[in-house]
């Protein structure tokens, strides 16, 4: 039964992607540079991962792979600005600032939902904490650098650190509603509370910031200066307040969403991109004017009371008016078809096509702070490709290729029916996450089992 | 064996030596070791092994030889060593070896596990829980806890096992580890002096904070930087408390300061790959001194931590073979595995079946990674020791047999667990071989250790023998292909 090294060369040749960078020419396709217009039967020479050349009948350096993509589309790789893919843990949902934690402390690079997005022509994701809490986790930006183990190596290296907030229903339910009757609730339990647990908590960050800049001052002359409490969470805080976390604000309703730039204003705080954001049409003058992002859906709403104010035209409203916006899937299942949510906005919206195509790649790009390195098909840009059939804001639109850095991480040729990176040798085929079925939050088993307590308990208590 | 008469004086004394061993045999741990008590006549503190095949260490053998161990010490190896007058002599009539007793590097064994639990009392306030509601006691010790009529105690010594590095069972931070013989009248005789690391795994606070692994993680962080603080306000303090505040002082941050000061380890239990990585990451910010153990699923991760050098200890646990493979017979699961395609393409509802059968041929070569990880970690030139934390005691030999098979030198099988288990814990100087000096911890079998027919007849815990009946089976436990 030595079947070890039989299998080590069966991963190395099935499963293990190399993830270093590569070279790859891209022939005689249309090229959708999206900040640079469309070009007709060009190719594309990535080498090394990067973005050498765009032109026509470029030469390929020798030992340079080529693909024809005659009478195929090429655009930049799509960066979905919110997903839970590649994460073992969601919400530290026990209080309602968290901002200490990080999902870069959790990220999964064996996460199914990473070929699956790939397979969308999604190569760049923004990995975030969910909306437990008002001030959650921060968040993590990767590369989908599939057949990856470490989770160091599907980091998107230098991109700037962002954090998960959240308005409205899900903070005020999950703090504000705890224990039976509402005996266990703590703010926030309404919207109001909401905006007082943002402002105590940039105050404390703020107060915290002045007592560690007094103390590094005092240091300097006096060597038994008292440094102050050591506080990781309003270290967190303070370096908001330093302007060097960029927000990400989880929101719905209109009034909230002006409340939360008031509150930055106060602070200072200018870097901001609503999440969700279904109300943000009815006050996208409002965001223009304060510098303020939007990440939306194309047309889902109406799965709780605060999301039934909706419309398809949020988007292309939001453009309109100079928000940069972009579209996003929160979802395992709706990363894989961003084309179409883009396609959607044009449908209804009338965006041209580089607005259309903008919301999936340059906009949320600049959200995430990312845009001199991803988001266009431009000289010097990150190799991240995605190549369609047909026009990818076409219904009929077929992702058949993906590469991120110049390596091809898709491939709908040989695209088998298991992709999966690592494979659990106890559970039965069929009944685990990511076989055959797949679900995209991922689950320790503690994890759930203190999960169904918790609800256990709730549920136990809110009955009597 | 000697000719002389039974009535001869050396014969008579052998006779009664015999027979008091006999009744040894029969007596529980604890009469055992109230040889002590000045009620009951001390029957003799020596014992000698002859005629036995002697592993004194991994690859080092004598084919026939003696062991003489006096008061828990041996005193004398050899292929001929003196035989004291008052020994007690067991004669293994060249058909025993002898071992070092293996070492547990990291188990709760010695600690019962608490019953009804019931549900976790609630706090006022889920985000700031008291320390122990959050499962932070990292000032508590293992030692407190221990208990040597815990089952698992006789379980593991019945596998061999004489030590252990034994943690203190809970959640995030629940104490510092404590090395411990696996057997003893009460705490104080199983404790042994040596590592005392502080316990740490990513097991997040049932339904306050924190909660999950980044929670953990954070709480971590923020636990070490303000002990940090706290001891240098300390140091201020002692040095001249004029005109400063007192520094504020509680247990949980007090047990970082010798962690801090490197004075102490962090002993980092692991059970999935991506805690490998956590461990790692958190050690590196911090850099603290850390034994990682478990590794379940690290057989990703060889390079990093043969590059690392932390020390490690492999889990001696392997995944349960899916139901579905437990009913097939060896010989049909390698046809499994063989017919494993890498490039199949099935539209699910067409065939099913097909897919099923790849899918499950797939989950046996992933099995097959978890079962060589140690195979693969030998092969880096990482010393690993193993442990048992997770694992029953009846399944460890059949699972150390699978590694066998799948690639592991037994003798770098058996090093991991008396030689590189002695070193790890910083207790090389006196366990894991089989040597004049070390401390008489030993097992006896009929066979090579880890035959699948090997009985262990024996086994010495700081020179006490605890013998198995002959009527038990093995090691009790289940063969790999019912699991």
């Amino acid at each position: 039964m030595k079947y070890t090294f039989l299998m080590a060369l069966l991963v190395v040749a099935s499963f293990g992607q190399t993830t270093s960078a590569q070279d790859v020419l891209i022939r005689n396709a249309t090229v959708l540079t999206v900040t640079g217009g469309t070009l007709e039967d060009s190719d594309v020479l990535i080498t090394n991962g990067i973005i050498a050349e765009i032109g026509s009948d470029l030469r390929a350096p020798r030992g340079v792979e080529e693909v024809d993509a005659t009478g195929k589309f090429v655009m930049p790789g799509i960066i979905d600005a919110h997903a839970h893919i590649a994460l073992s843990s969601i919400n530290e949902g026990s209080s309602p600032v968290t901002a200490e934690v990080s999902m870069e402390d959790v990220t999964n690079p064996y996460h199914l939902g990473i070929y699956r997005a790939s397979a969308g022509g999604v190569t760049v994701s923004h990995t975030m904490h969910g909306s437990a809490n008002v001030i959650g986790g921060q968040n993590e930006t990767i590369k989908h650098r599939w057949g990856a183990t470490d989770p160091d190596a599907i980091r998107f290296e230098g991109a700037p650190r962002t954090i998960k907030f959240a308005l409205g229903e899900n903070p005020t339910r999950v703090h504000g509603r705890r224990g039976s009757g509402g005996t266990g609730a703590i703010v926030p339990a309404t919207r109001m509370g909401v905006e007082q647990v943002l402002r105590s908590a940039f105050e404390n960050g703020k107060r915290y910031m002045e007592a560690w800049d007094a103390y590094n001052t005092e240091m300097k002359t006096n060597p038994r200066a008292v440094p102050p409490v050591w506080n990781e969470r309003l270290e967190v805080m303070a370096d908001i307040l330093r302007g060097e976390i960029l927000v990400h604000c989880h929101s719905y309703r209109a009034d909230e969403i002006v409340m939360l730039t008031r509150v930055l204003k106060d602070y200072g705080v200018d870097k901001i991109t609503f999440q969700h954001a279904n109300e943000a049409f009815k006050v996208a003058p409002e965001l223009a004017a304060y510098g303020a992002h939007a990440s939306v859906f194309s047309d889902w709403w109406s799965y709780k009371f605060e999301v039934y104010y909706s419309t398809a035209y949020n988007a292309a409203i939001l453009t309109r008016n100079g928000v940069i916006t972009s579209i996003n899937s929160d979802s395992g299942e709706l990363n894989r078809h961003l084309y179409h949510e883009a396609a959607k906005s044009q449908r209804y919206g009338g965006l041209t096509d580089d607005e259309a195509l903008a919301l999936i790649t340059i906009n949320p790009a600049i959200q995430l702070g990312i845009q001199d390195r991803v988001g266009s098909i431009e000289i010097g840009k990150d190799g991240d490709v995605a190549i369609f059939e047909g026009h990818p804001l076409s219904i009929y639109a077929i992702p058949v290729l993906t590469y991120v850095d110049g390596v091809k991480v898709f491939d709908r040729e040989s695209d088998a029916d298991d992709m999966r990176v690592d494979v659990d040798p106890t559970s039965e085929v069929g009944m685990y996450e990511g076989q055959i079925t797949g679900r995209d939050h991922y689950h320790g088993h503690d994890e759930v089992v203190d999960m169904m307590r918790f609800f256990q308990s709730v549920a136990d208590t809110d009955l009597h | 064996m000697s000719k002389e008469s039974a009535f001869s004086r050396k014969g008579i004394r052998r006779g009664v030596l015999w027979l008091a061993l006999a009744a040894l045999w029969m007596l529980p741990a604890e009469a055992l070791a109230q040889k002590n008590s000045p009620d009951i006549p001390v029957v003799s503190t020596v014992t000698a092994i002859q005629n036995a095949r002697i592993v004194q260490a991994p690859g080092q053998v004598i084919e026939s030889g003696t062991v003489v161990f006096r008061d828990g010490v041996i005193t004398a190896v050899g292929r001929r060593a003196d035989i004291p007058y008052d020994a007690h002599v067991i004669d293994a009539g060249d058909s025993l070896t002898v071992y070092a007793g293996l070492i547990d590097a990291l188990s709760h064994v010695g600690i019962p596990e608490p019953r009804n639990q019931g549900q976790p009392e609630s706090v006022p306030d889920r985000s700031n829980p008291p320390f122990e509601r959050a499962g932070i006691t990292p000032e508590a010790s293992a030692r407190a806890a221990l208990d040597p009529e815990d089952d698992a105690v006789e379980a593991m010594r019945k596998a061999g096992f004489t030590a252990a590095l034994v943690a203190p069972r809970g959640r995030m931070l629940p104490g510092q580890a404590t090395l411990a013989l696996l057997a003893g009248t009460d705490a104080s005789e199983m404790v042994l002096q040596g590592a005392e690391p502080m316990f740490f795994q990513f097991q997040g606070a049932q339904g306050v904070y924190p909660g999950t692994p980044m929670g953990v993680m954070s709480k971590f962080r923020q636990l070490y930087r303000e002990a940090s603080r706290r001891m240098q306000l300390e140091a201020m303090y002692a040095d001249d408390p004029s005109g400063l505040s007192k520094p504020p002082f509680d247990q949980v941050h007090e047990a970082f300061f010798p962690v801090i000061s490197g004075d102490r380890p962090v002993a980092i239990w692991t059970d999935e790959v991506l805690e490998i990585h956590r461990a790692m990451k958190l050690q590196e910010e911090l850099g603290f001194s850390m034994m990682l153990f478990g590794l379940e699923g690290g057989f990703d991760t060889v390079d990093k931590v043969a590059a690392s050098g932390v020390p490690v200890a492999l889990t001696l646990d392997l995944p349960d073979k899916p139901r579905w493979a437990a009913k097939v017979e060896a010989d049909s699961l390698q046809q499994v595995l063989d017919a494993y395609d890498d490039e199949t393409r099935t539209a699910t509802f067409r065939d099913v079946e097909a897919e099923q059968r790849n899918l499950e041929s797939r989950q046996l070569w992933s099995r097959a990674r978890y079962v060589g990880m140690a195979a693969a970690y030998e092969e880096a030139g990482v010393p690993f020791a193993f442990a048992s934390m997770g694992a029953d005691a009846g399944d460890i030999h059949a699972n150390i047999r699978e590694m066998i098979g799948e690639g592991l030198p037994s003798d770098a099988a058996l090093a991991a667990l008396t030689t590189n288990a002695a070193s790890m814990l910083g207790v090389a100087d006196r366990m894991g071989t089989v040597q004049t000096g070390m401390m008489a911890n030993l097992l006896v079998t009929d066979g090579n250790l880890f035959d699948e027919d090997t009985r262990i007849t024996m086994t010495f815990v700081n020179g006490h023998m605890f013998e198995a009946p002959a009527s038990e089976g093995r090691r009790g436990g289940n063969s790999p292909s019912d699991r």
